[in-house]
């Protein structure tokens, strides 16, 4: 494509462009940047100061509090555990969910047998049923299996909820994917899970990457699910960053609960920058002619 | 010995028969060529061969083994794709071994099986690169390759030369013939080309509506066709269908035409016994274009060579020679003269009808009738 030449008027019409473009992402990063000077700040430089100005000196005491000391509901020893409660609920969960998904959407796409339509159509309406819904038969089912209140049990109901949309995905990715590819194997004489490991896998970086984004993000983030399953042992960090800032003794403590907001937000923002990375496009260019 | 028997194959997706009682069979070393108009169900078939397609009825033989439902990895089948469906993740040198591989050859054999078929399609320099740094052509090699590593009982091609531009094509045309004829090895070839199942082909099947039309040689298609589709869908130009009346002129019955000034002329049918009894009937007369030529000396004392003056309307030069586009009997007939015969559009010329391959046909059925 030939760019047009830069007349006076596109000119013009580019510098909006721009102007509107900075301030949305004013508007948007706004909040991220009282957070971040607010959690910086004492409690009675937050009560007297002005709420859009730079802290007077740089103080991490409040971040130090939020990791380890503040009070959520009985225990006062900050987010850390439940920090790790969080990352022992994600990592299996994502991984078996995506996993399943690729599975489930390698199946949907090449191996299609009677009713396997239907079989996603049902997947896909399972994507969209409210989770409240799900709550009371869950819990009943969990303590049916000796679950209840345990990681596992947290697990493996995210594992359900998340496994609608991985099929999704993966079975859309996958339908993309040349059909003879997977013909031209069978012929090789490779089996179902050799040509899954072997040919179908390999090809699937970019929806994994895509995967594991939304799964961990939607894991992480998650809060009913959390606060109904988990037992005080076990909750995730979106529930105690919820008891945090409910719990109060004295004066309402803003730096400290901005910065174990900001503690519980981290992961999520590191997984976007590093996996973001291996968003990986025409991996499958040269299958087909094109 | 039979490499290839197909059995009154019935193959139904649940509303009707897409293929219809199909029954081939083909020799160890034969280049069978399925051809036909696209939905004709040629590609079907060779799906059904391969094994992915269930087979809804009949059976399927190679050798004396009925494999009508085996699975497509236990055929000991290869088949090289319209798209080439190389694996994209793995290396040249990988594609052609992955079969070798899966079937657990010792990898030193391997090397040598990929160095063997590499030499072989002159693709040695490329085996380290991933299909996306290939060219058509090259993508075309390699699968191939593929194929012939692992020197199976059968090969499939489905169309692997449709994605090549026109002089491509032709080269590897070639080179797939002479690969055939070195190898010895037993195809089935799925093509809509009809140029290219002429050249290549031991053996041809021309396919439409679920049917074979005709099973036979590239010659015996060609010349005595079994139903007007198969005479106007082998051959380029096509054949000419000229409507015309079956007149007994004495002992002889003749095929009545007019030409430009409006006269009666009587041509000779090639087997007047089969056609003895149609005195009077209208019927199709199909005639090839290199059947209409410019007065030829040497042919001049053949016994059913005849002279029409006809209209010339189009003249089309390819260089080898000249195709006239004329008119007989109110139909547009295509003639091939010599590129030294000049004559120009308007002109009424004289033409020589060789009729010892003419061919007639059912106007309502277009069967075969003169056979």
């Amino acid at each position: 494509m030939v760019e047009a030449p830069m007349t006076p008027v596109r000119q013009l019409a580019r510098y909006g462009l721009y102007a509107v473009l900075a301030l949305v992402a004013f508007i948007y990063l706004m909040p991220l940047w009282v957070m971040i000077i607010t959690s910086l700040k004492d409690t009675e430089e937050i009560r007297t100061g002005n709420l859009l100005a730079l802290p007077g000196s740089f103080n991490f005491d409040a971040w130090v509090a939020a990791w380890s000391s503040a009070c959520t509901g009985g225990t006062c020893e900050g987010i850390s555990t439940y920090f790790f409660n969080s990352f022992q609920i994600v990592i299996p969960a994502v991984l078996v969910s995506t996993l399943l998904g690729a599975v489930n959407g390698y199946v949907l796409s090449f191996w299609r047998f009677r009713g396997s339509e239907l079989m996603f159509g049902l997947l896909l309406v399972g994507c969209f049923i409210p989770l409240q819904v799900m709550l009371l038969p869950m819990a009943r089912s969990l303590a049916f299996f000796g679950l209840a209140n345990t990681t596992t049990g947290l697990v493996i109901v995210h594992v359900i909820v998340g496994s609608g949309f991985t099929t999704m995905f993966f079975r859309n990715f996958y339908i993309g994917l040349p059909q003879e590819l997977i013909k031209a194997a069978r012929l090789d004489g490779a089996g179902f899970f050799f040509i899954f490991r072997r040919i179908v896998l390999p090809l699937s970086t970019p929806i994994i990457v895509v995967t594991l984004i939304w799964q961990f993000t939607q894991i992480w983030n998650d809060f009913l699910l959390g606060v109904v399953f988990s037992g005080a042992e076990t909750q995730p960090v979106t529930v105690a960053l919820n008891n945090l800032v409910n719990t109060s003794f004295g004066g309402k403590q803003y730096n400290v609960d901005m910065a174990a907001a900001l503690i519980a937000a981290l992961p999520t923002l590191f997984v976007y920058v590093l996996a973001g990375k291996y968003f990986v496009r025409g991996l499958t260019a040269g299958a087909v002619k094109g | 010995m039979a490499a290839l028997t197909i059995n009154n194959v019935v193959k139904n997706y649940g509303q009707g028969d897409v293929l219809k009682g199909i029954n081939i069979a083909i020799n160890s070393g034969e280049f069978l060529i399925l051809v036909g108009p696209s939905g004709c169900g040629k590609s079907t078939l060779m799906n059904m061969i391969a094994g992915l397609e269930t087979v809804t009825s009949g059976e399927i033989l190679m050798g004396d083994d009925d494999v009508t439902n085996v699975e497509p990895k236990d055929r000991d089948i290869a088949m090289v794709f319209q798209s080439y469906a190389l694996y994209p993740n793995m290396s040249v040198a990988e594609n052609i071994a992955f079969g070798l591989e899966i079937r657990k050859v010792p990898k030193d054999e391997r090397m040598k099986e990929v160095q063997r078929v590499a030499k072989l399609l002159q693709i040695e320099h490329l085996l380290d690169r991933k299909p996306g740094q290939l060219s058509g052509g090259q993508r075309q090699r390699v699968a191939m390759g593929r194929a012939l590593a692992r020197r199976p009982r059968l090969y499939l091609f489905d169309e692997p030369l449709s994605n090549l531009d026109a002089k491509l094509r032709v080269e590897m045309r070639t080179e797939i013939k002479k690969l055939h004829q070195n190898l010895g090895t037993t195809i089935v070839y799925v093509t809509h080309d009809q140029i290219e199942a002429m050249t290549l082909a031991d053996r041809i099947a021309v396919m439409k509506d679920g049917i074979v039309q005709q099973f036979g040689t590239p010659q015996e298609i060609y010349d005595n066709p079994a139903n007007q589709f198969v005479a106007g869908f082998m051959g380029s130009p096509a054949m000419n269908f000229i409507p015309c009346r079956l007149v007994g002129k004495g002992t002889e019955i003749m095929a009545e035409v007019q030409d430009a000034f409006g006269k009666v002329q009587y041509l000779p049918v090639p087997n007047p016994q089969a056609l003895a009894s149609m005195s009077g009937k209208d019927v199709i007369l199909g005639l090839r274009p290199e059947k209409i030529t410019e007065p030829l000396q040497h042919k001049e004392h053949e016994p059913l060579i005849r002279h029409l003056q006809l209209k010339v309307l189009v003249t089309e030069p390819t260089g080898a020679d000249t195709m006239l586009v004329s008119e007989l009997n109110g139909e547009q007939v295509d003639c091939r003269v010599g590129p030294r015969f000049g004559v120009k559009p308007g002109e009424i010329t004289d033409l020589m009808l060789d009729m010892s391959l003419a061919v007639f046909f059912d106007p309502e059925t277009g069967a075969r009738i003169d056979q």
